[in-house]
């Protein structure tokens, strides 16, 4: 069991999300999945079990029952029991100690997983928490002051001493570059005006999307029809200032969609804060291939070793004993 | 046949444009494509999200391409039909019934003598733009819309209508209201209806 002292900023219940947006419902998840998958990993849970997404200012915990945990994500200032907590690297956490997760001087999120993955409400495959609807994860709210957390069990196991690499960890704040798509709704003019200056993250951002501040010269169209977003899509308003699209977006949009940032960048994408200066980088499909090749090939390295290290304890049980 | 316009929308994502958009979407449920993580309808539009990783961009297109050359319109009757009881008599009712030049009771006979069509699902879960309006009942969107549209409401707005499946704002011209739940997360399929369903309005029992 799992108590919330206090909740944070916005502490929700995320996993890798759902799929059902043919049936209006968003995706969802974790608005940084590399997080989610590495700190998942770090404790031996699936990749996609859920974990508590943290926002800005992390939440304060009191642990019931013993467990091993990881925080991977911005670099959040954390103390278990007063003393430093690290991020990135799997923790044996005791019954009755207490985890404070503190802010972040840069990127806006870090994902905190335990061992064995959280429970909670599953809707459409998914235990992610919808804010908007209301449904998911713990009440399909974000945390409060004296909720209860349980999570599912898995046999107890010995803590890997590995720190991830840095080269892992989501690029943060506060000037970051995402690699971009055009569209063919991507005139030269407006393709021009988009990667040609630096955008402002302005404080209307949350896990629905992250707005601009700086406009461009919006093309009008009031006759486009609605069409299914994707995640990163960099959808532009009458305004001209640039919306980008995260998980809990509406699963359509009737605004011009002139780029869509490339999958390898959504994580950097969900680390946005308000005040972060914003570059978009055109690349070309085969350059965002190579590069999601590339980080998928790190990722899976770690992934495998410490799910190496976690299935080694399962035939050699004497080797290790259960944290208490 | 002209060739099926299949267009990239990012690195993970194709968009499929074609008037056999929901027959794809049903052979694609039946015989799912490897490398296809979700494939999201809009009208005479699929979204076929993809995963990069595992299938290429060009092949899946090439994929799709031979797909929807092999489908036929869809046949009639093949889709379900739900029949939804409306309490008609919502605040536009009266402003509709005007705009098309009929009484209010005629505005209603005549909008549950129309077969409609689920085109896609979006806006909120739950919601179903459905399409099959004659033009004499297609209706403007308010200039400003309502914060708050109760549950329930039937609603018409541009080429569409819909119901609201829970409060929400919303630009639509309201007409009535069902009790009918188009989304619960209790029931084993949550959301009443598919793309590809057919509705109609009925007059409910006072």
């Amino acid at each position: 069991m799992l108590e919330v002292l206090r909740p944070g900023l916005q502490t929700t219940v995320q996993d890798a999300g759902r799929r059902a947006r043919a049936l209006g419902v968003p995706g969802g998840g974790a608005a940084d999945p590399l997080a989610l998958r590495l700190a998942n990993a770090l404790v031996g849970n699936s990749p996609g079990a859920a974990a508590l997404e943290v926002t800005l200012a992390g939440p304060t915990l009191r642990f019931g029952a013993g467990t091993l945990v990881a925080l991977c994500g911005a670099p959040f200032t954390a103390a278990l029991d007063g003393q430093p907590f690290p991020v990135g690297r799997t923790v044996a956490v005791e019954a009755g100690q207490t985890l404070a997760l503190g802010g972040t001087a840069r990127g806006a999120r870090a994902v905190l997983a335990l061992r064995g993955g959280l429970s909670g409400q599953e809707a459409f495959g998914s235990r992610g928490t919808d804010l908007r609807s209301g449904f998911g994860g713990h009440g399909g709210r974000a945390l409060r002051a004296g909720d209860r957390l349980a999570w599912l069990p898995l046999p107890p196991a010995t803590p890997p001493r590995a720190f991830l690499s840095p080269d892992l960890h989501t690029p943060t704040g506060p000037h970051v570059t995402l690699r971009v798509l055009a569209t063919p709704e991507a005139t030269p003019g407006l393709l021009d005006a988009l990667t040609g200056q630096t955008f402002r993250v302005s404080g209307q951002a949350d896990r629905m999307g992250v707005r601009l501040t700086e406009a461009v010269p919006a093309p009008h169209d009031p006759a486009r029809v609605s069409l299914p977003n994707v995640p990163g899509a960099v959808q532009l308003p009458p305004d001209g200032r640039p919306i980008l699209l995260l998980p809990d977006a509406g699963t359509h949009g009737g605004y011009p969609t002139p780029l869509v940032v490339a999958a390898a960048d959504l994580p950097v994408l969900g680390q946005l804060r308000p005040g972060d200066r914003v570059s978009l980088r055109e690349v070309t499909r085969a350059e965002a291939h190579a590069a999601l090749r590339q980080q998928e090939h790190e990722v899976r390295q770690a992934e495998t070793a410490l799910a190496w290290w976690y299935a080694g304890q399962r035939e050699a049980p004497h080797k290790s004993r259960p944290p208490r | 046949m002209r060739e099926a316009d299949i267009t990239p929308l990012g690195d993970a994502a194709l968009v499929v444009r074609s008037p056999l958009a929901r027959e794809l979407l049903a052979d694609l449920a039946a015989r799912p494509l490897p490398g296809v993580r979700e494939v999201v309808p809009a009208l005479d539009v699929l979204t076929v999200l993809y995963d990069p990783l595992s299938m290429a961009g060009e092949s899946l297109a090439a994929g799709l391409g031979a797909r929807l050359a092999r489908l036929h319109p869809e046949q009639d009757g093949t889709g379900r039909t739900h029949v939804l009881p409306v309490t008609f008599g919502g605040p536009d009712l009266g402003w509709c019934a005007g705009q098309a030049g009929l009484s209010e009771p005629e505005f209603v006979a005549a909008l549950c003598a129309v077969r409609l069509t689920v085109a896609f699902l979006g806006f909120t879960p739950g919601f179903a733009f459905l399409t099959g309006l004659p033009e004499r009942l297609r209706m403007p969107r308010l200039s400003a819309p309502r914060e708050r549209v109760p549950a329930g409401s039937v609603a018409l707005g541009g080429p569409w209508a819909g119901v609201y499946p829970s409060e929400t704002p919303g630009g639509w011209r309201l007409v009535g209201r069902t009790d009918a739940v188009l989304f619960d997360l209790a029931r084993p399929q949550p959301v009443l209806w598919r793309a590809g369903d057919r509705v109609r309005f009925a007059v409910a029992d006072a």
